[in-house]
């Protein structure tokens, strides 16, 4: 499965990192301060603030892998950590006016195409076209939901965070989360009618 | 407003369990059958998987090559600053 699969490969990088492997640690340092990033932008919609989390997520992740005791819990300490930091720059922010930006944008406002830029021919330039609209639409549907429905749309459908693992970042139970996303993608999909 | 029927209302509230692939075999096929003769639920059935779907492809989306940068060098320079300190 997606989930367990994702799991099981953190829980490997920070063996082969707490192991002495300099090259894990870079891989398990770019996957951390990546997931902060990404999910920061798609949560918070700022992209100062998503990279302030990147920055925090690196340090952190840092100090957390040097004595980590259980691998294979890795992930969730992650992810629990990131939406904390989130938490907080919401709170900061709160009553700002959202800004959302895309995650293929840059903080100086400059939008990537990012297949494109990458120079993948492996995908026509139609279909490229085709998603970048898809993304957009579901960007602006997205930006709509309250905060914390955002958040667990973000873990579940792109994270591919499992119900338990969100249960455990979010400390409510599965079935709160599996109603909270059930309602969330009703939301979107009247959203995405609408946008 | 109209009410809607029980059967309808039973099938909404497991179509997310039906999608993530939680439900058994007879409750799968008790869904597809409602479907076959309700347009109605095999409408939302239809846009809920879409919605889904979408997410999923929107999570491939790579980072922007500058925070990509910025992201590498913070790693590196923590790691060269680390080591220095224990050599």
């Amino acid at each position: 499965m997606q989930d367990s699969g994702l799991k099981a490969e953190y829980a490997a990088l920070v063996r082969d990192a707490t192991g002495g492997d300099r090259a894990a640690m870079e891989r398990l340092l770019m996957r951390a301060q990546e997931t902060a990033y990404r999910f920061s932008l798609l949560v918070c919609g700022h992209p100062e603030d998503a990279e302030d989390v990147m920055q925090e997520s690196l340090l952190n992740t840092y100090r957390h892998v040097k004595h980590i005791s259980d691998p294979e819990a890795f992930r969730t300490w992650l992810y629990t950590t990131v939406r904390n930091a989130c938490l907080m720059k919401r709170r900061r922010r709160a009553g700002e006016p959202a800004a959302f930006v895309s995650v293929e944008q840059d903080v100086d406002g400059e939008e990537r195409r990012p297949l494109a830029d990458l120079a993948d021919h492996s995908v026509p330039a139609d279909e490229q076209l085709m998603a970048d609209r898809r993304n957009g639409r579901l960007r602006d549907a997205l930006k709509t939901l309250p905060g914390s429905y955002r958040m667990i749309v973000v873990m579940r459908e792109m994270e591919g965070l499992s119900t338990k693992e969100v249960a455990d970042i979010t400390g409510l139970s599965e079935a709160n989360v599996k109603t909270r996303l059930h309602r969330a993608r009703v939301m979107l999909r009247r959203r995405l009618e609408t946008v | 407003m109209n009410e809607l029927p029980t059967e309808c209302r039973a099938i909404l509230a497991s179509i997310s369990a039906y999608l993530d692939g939680e439900l058994d075999g007879t409750a799968c096929e008790a869904i597809e059958q409602h479907c076959g003769r309700c347009a109605s639920c095999a409408n939302v059935v239809t846009g809920l998987r879409e919605t889904v779907g979408l997410c999923r492809q929107a999570a491939s989306v790579p980072l922007p090559e500058a925070v990509r940068r910025r992201a590498r060098e913070s790693v590196r320079q923590l790691l060269d600053h680390e080591s220095k300190k224990t050599s």
